[in-house]
């Protein structure tokens, strides 16, 4: 494995059972991330871009090949192996944000860290940095419910940071928003990979918001059709 | 934040659903504090029953008499302390339908043999030396408002008087505490010499007697040889101890212990239906929720502990409120009622509750968190 | 007219849609049952209680005993006593033109109890052929009735059903004196079979008393009427007796459990309370998970009194499923059912568990009204869900 990548995903292949036929996704996926990376992956629905992100992020695991993340092979790992691993490595981005509908915008912000060994107050300054980092320092205490799409996708950006992981993972990030604010929140993830360093990969069938990545890949029927295209 | 603050906000986000199945678990354990408090009252004749005591009777029934001669020879057999003869006097005070617990016995010997009955020196050698003095319990003296040095008619629906008539004259000469709480002080106890001399019929017999025994292994063979010295005589004579008399006794009016479980049974299978069901359905409503958490590192077994804990808080807080409530009702219940057998929410009684209380929040909690452990984040994301 | 369809349509739909909330409206069922079936078990005993002894009781019949003794067992009568009320006015007189009275005796004995093995009492009767003619419905069933002067017991139907050892042909001892058992006698069911009959003389002889009776037992010359006997024995000085119709004397006794059914209706409405909390969380879930369903036909034009109409339908149905379920439930398993208590004369009184008509009514009563309370306020929810949140997002 050279240096310089994060994940590199070989021989991938996927299948599931529906009802009585047997699917597959993929059939031999060769993939690598590089540290550092804004990549967008495209393709129409069905295309397996979601399973290949679920992969990624260590909630679905292939029925063969294998998984390496920065120097570890992950795919043998057992659940609870690959819940501790995303915890440490991943931050994850919904189309519809997810948060904890009872819990203030500080406070969803800070679950990610009930996970760490942080002491309260070193929770409460990683919240504070990452809120503010998102420009919603002053709506701490904020329900989602009291809180625009935009303001909410925020807070579930500050959230995927705030353990600061290595790799941001986002699924439709901007999906559920309009055109003003996805391109807010698409310029807030360029800002975190060019100035903070953080790797990302985003799965969209906007092309608009994958113009803000380095690179595209295109998914069709479990393959790369084309390459490279922005680089 | 913590894990608890995260339960304790999950448990709260519908006030209107937790307000219900609070109250269904605050009903639940209110029945079962207040019934429990009951049983233990009907048991506390058994529980507190002396160990070196028997009671011997009329082998035919209880209500048949025995000759008032059997009480010295009693007193002659070796390991008998004392001996006391009791007989059931039926009295009453103006109200017919309202019974006295009301006996005639030797005032000596009876206070020898029942200890649990307390009176202050003074009170017990004016009793002693009064023919017509009566002691009458806290709870009964306080029912009819009976002060020492009052002067009261009881009336019998037994005995009469030699004149024909059927009430006595009495001074209360004592009012006698219990040695426990739970001991009985709704009972009234005058002389035996005063009952018979006075009494128009069953003279010289008495209706059974109280011994006790200078060490409760002494019992069986005080039991055997009093009952043997009396075999084969017209009055036949059955010892049992205190404790065996005392429950058969409560048996006689059926099993109240089976019909009260049964009703605290019944009202625990609603809750856990009505708690286990909306813990079920308030841990489907999130379940996007929990595959969130579970993308975000939450382990599997730490989401299990955070469901579980939520019907545990929902199950304590609700028993907690309903035993809380059943306990001012056995006091209130206690005060307006002294007639009653003393009620009182015992240690037992609430680390029992507490016991049912986890028992109920595992149960109601069990097949969510189950549920949640499951719980597969793919799918759940693609029902969402 | 219109409305009341609107109101069916929306009715159809939601029971419709029940097996959707199967788990959720089982459990609501549940709880009515359960609180239904308590509420009848504790109706259902007391009521078979106060029957048996109101059963016992004849207004044909005079009961005499010793003034304020309350109940057979505390009563001494003496046989003059018995003699100078025999003369009074009123009394009925047998073929032979003597009067048709019945002087008893009333002695417990201990039996043991087939249920728990324990002893209790039972009543023991000196009788005399008059009392046995003087009762009604009053036959042997099997055996043969005992002989006067002899240790011979007949003994009640309901007695073999709960106490041991007083099968046909066996020897009884009470104290030092055998008995055998010679017959067994049906009284209808009534009180009279928790007994225990044989010969008076027989009886004042072994439990030496002497030649005094407990109680008296006179058939009257005109059903109801005892003033004659009253009469007389307030004339004369000596006596100092209590006079009333046998069934007054039991319906006074039936009166026993009557805390029995206090007990129970309160015990059931508190259970009450924790169904309602189960029925109200029911029928809010359902109302939630229907909004979108009752908005949309309130957009197309359904007016919110069928919607409340509606939910209050399903809420209703519901509670009465859950009240007949505990209804025949109990019936099943308790009605007929028999058990012995305590009675006024301190014997224990075989009864059997019956459940009436106006009982099972009481109970649907409850199922009822947990049904309508449950369900108003979730119906009120649902009249006042806004038209729009039909179009809102599945979110």
């Amino acid at each position: 494995m050279t240096d310089g990548n994060l994940f590199e995903l070989k021989g991938i292949s996927k299948r599931f059972v529906k009802g009585k036929e047997a699917i597959s996704i993929f059939g031999d996926l060769d993939m690598t991330i590089k540290k550092g990376d804004f990549l967008a992956i495209m393709g129409p629905s069905g295309s397996g871009k979601t399973t290949l992100l679920n992969m990624l992020g260590g909630v679905d695991q292939p029925t063969g090949g294998e998984v390496w993340f920065d120097g570890q092979r992950i795919d043998k790992y057992s659940e609870g192996q690959m819940a501790k691993w995303r915890a440490g490595n991943i931050g994850f981005i919904f189309q519809f944000y997810n948060l904890m509908p009872m819990l203030s915008a500080a406070r969803n912000v800070e679950l990610p860290l009930l996970l760490t060994n942080l002491s309260a107050s070193q929770r409460k300054k990683s919240v504070d940095t990452a809120l503010e980092l998102v420009g919603l320092g002053d709506r701490a205490k904020h329900l989602p419910k009291e809180m625009s799409g935009g303001q909410q996708q925020r807070v579930a950006i500050a959230r995927a940071i705030v353990s600061d992981p290595k790799l941001l993972l986002c699924d439709e990030p901007t999906g559920d928003l309009d055109r003003h604010t996805a391109d807010e929140i698409l310029e807030m993830l360029q800002l975190l990979n060019e100035k903070f360093g953080k790797t990302i990969v985003m799965v969209t069938h906007d092309g608009a918001a994958a113009k803000y990545a380095k690179h595209v890949l295109h998914l069709d029927k479990g393959e790369f059709v084309e390459k490279d295209l922005v680089a | 934040m913590n894990d608890f603050y995260l339960v304790w906000k999950n448990l709260t986000r519908k006030p209107l659903r937790l307000f219900l199945t609070l109250f269904a678990t605050f009903i639940a354990f209110m029945i079962y504090g207040t019934i429990t408090a009951f049983q233990a009252a009907f048991d506390s004749g058994v529980e507190l029953s002396a160990d070196d005591r028997l009671v011997s009777v009329n082998k035919i029934n209880f209500t048949q008499p025995l000759p008032i001669s059997y009480v010295n020879r009693v007193r002659a057999v070796d390991g008998v302390e004392a001996v006391t003869q009791m007989n059931w006097f039926g009295g009453y005070y103006q109200d017919p339908r309202q019974q006295l617990i009301m006996m005639a016995v030797d005032a000596e010997t009876f206070l020898d043999v029942y200890d649990q009955v307390v009176l202050s020196d003074a009170e017990r050698d004016v009793w002693i030396k009064d023919r017509q003095g009566l002691i009458a319990g806290e709870a009964v003296a306080k029912q009819y408002g009976w002060k020492v040095g009052d002067r009261i008619p009881v009336n019998s629906n037994i005995f009469s008087q030699n004149d024909g008539r059927t009430s006595w004259d009495f001074v209360v000469d004592g009012i006698y505490k219990g040695k426990n709480a739970q001991d009985d002080t709704n009972s009234v106890y005058f002389h035996y010499k005063y009952f018979d001399e006075t009494r128009s019929f069953g003279k010289d017999y008495v209706g059974w007697m109280g011994i006790r025994t200078e060490n409760p292994e002494l019992n069986e063979k005080v039991i055997k040889e009093i009952d043997d010295m009396f075999a084969n005589t017209p009055f036949e004579t059955e010892t049992v101890p205190e404790k065996v008399f005392n429950k058969g006794f409560i048996e006689q009016i059926g099993n109240i212990r089976l019909i009260l479980t049964s009703v605290v049974f019944a009202a625990f299978f609603i809750i856990l239906v009505i708690v286990g069901n909306s813990m079920v359905l308030a841990i489907r409503e999130r379940t996007g929720e929990i595959a969130v958490m579970k993308t975000l590192g939450f382990q599997s077994g730490r989401i299990f502990r955070m469901v579980l804990s939520e019907s545990m808080l929902l199950a304590l807080i609700g028993g907690g409120l309903g035993l809380g409530m059943s306990t001012l009702l056995v006091g209130g219940i206690s005060q307006s009622m002294p007639q009653l057998p003393t009620l009182i929410m015992k240690q037992e009684i609430v680390i029992k509750a507490l016991c049912f209380m986890v028992g109920m929040g595992l149960l109601t909690g069990i097949i969510p968190a189950m549920n949640a452990l499951r719980l597969n984040i793919i799918t759940a994301f693609s029902r969402q | 007219m219109k409305m009341l369809s609107q109101i069916w349509a929306v009715i159809v739909m939601n029971i419709r849609s029940l097996p959707q909330r199967l788990w959720m409206s089982l459990a609501a069922v549940l709880a009515v049952t359960v609180v239904v079936a308590v509420l009848l078990s504790f109706l259902a005993m007391a009521n078979g209680f106060a029957k048996t002894l109101e059963g016992s009781g004849s207004d044909k019949v005079a009961i005499v005993t010793r003034g304020g003794s309350q109940s057979e067992l505390n009563s001494v009568l003496s046989r003059e006593a018995v003699n100078a009320v025999a003369v009074a006015p009123g009394i009925a007189k047998k073929a032979d033109g003597t009067p048709f009275y019945s002087a008893e005796l009333y002695v417990v004995v201990d039996a043991i109890k087939r249920s728990s093995g324990t002893e209790v009492n039972l009543p023991l009767r000196g009788i005399d052929q008059a009392g046995f003619d003087l009762r009604d419905n009053v036959s042997i069933v099997e055996g043969r009735m005992f002989t006067p002067g002899n240790n011979e017991l007949i003994v009640g139907q309901k007695v073999l059903e709960q106490f041991t050892g007083f099968e046909l042909g066996k020897e009884v001892n009470f104290g030092k004196s055998r008995w055998v058992v010679v017959g067994v006698f049906s009284t209808g069911g009534n009180a009279f079979e928790s007994e225990l009959w044989a010969d008076a003389r027989t009886v004042q002889d072994q439990f030496r008393r002497g030649n005094s009776y407990q109680t008296m037992r006179i058939r009257l010359e005109e059903p109801g009427n005892v003033q004659g006997i009253i009469d007389t024995v307030e004339a004369d000085p000596t006596l100092n007796l209590d006079v009333k119709t046998e069934a007054e004397y039991f319906s006074e006794q039936g009166r026993a459990l009557r805390g029995m059914v206090y007990f129970g209706w309160g015990i059931s409405i508190v259970m009450a309370l924790g169904a309602l909390a189960g029925a109200l969380n029911t029928m809010f879930t359902s109302v939630a998970s229907r909004s979108r369903e009752i908005a949309t036909l309130r957009a197309i034009g359904f007016s919110n009194v069928s919607a409340f109409f509606g939910t209050l339908a399903e809420s209703v149905v519901l509670s009465i499923i859950g009240g007949i379920v505990g209804a025949v439930l109990s019936f099943t398993f308790l009605d007929g059912m028999t058990a012995s208590t305590l009675g006024a004369s301190f014997t224990q009184v075989v009864f059997s568990f019956e459940l009436s008509p106006e009982l099972f009514i009481n109970g649907i009563i409850l199922s009822l009204i947990i049904g309508l309370v449950g369900g108003i306020f979730p119906a009120w929810r649902a009249a006042r869900l806004p038209v729009v949140v039909a179009f809102r997002n599945a979110a």
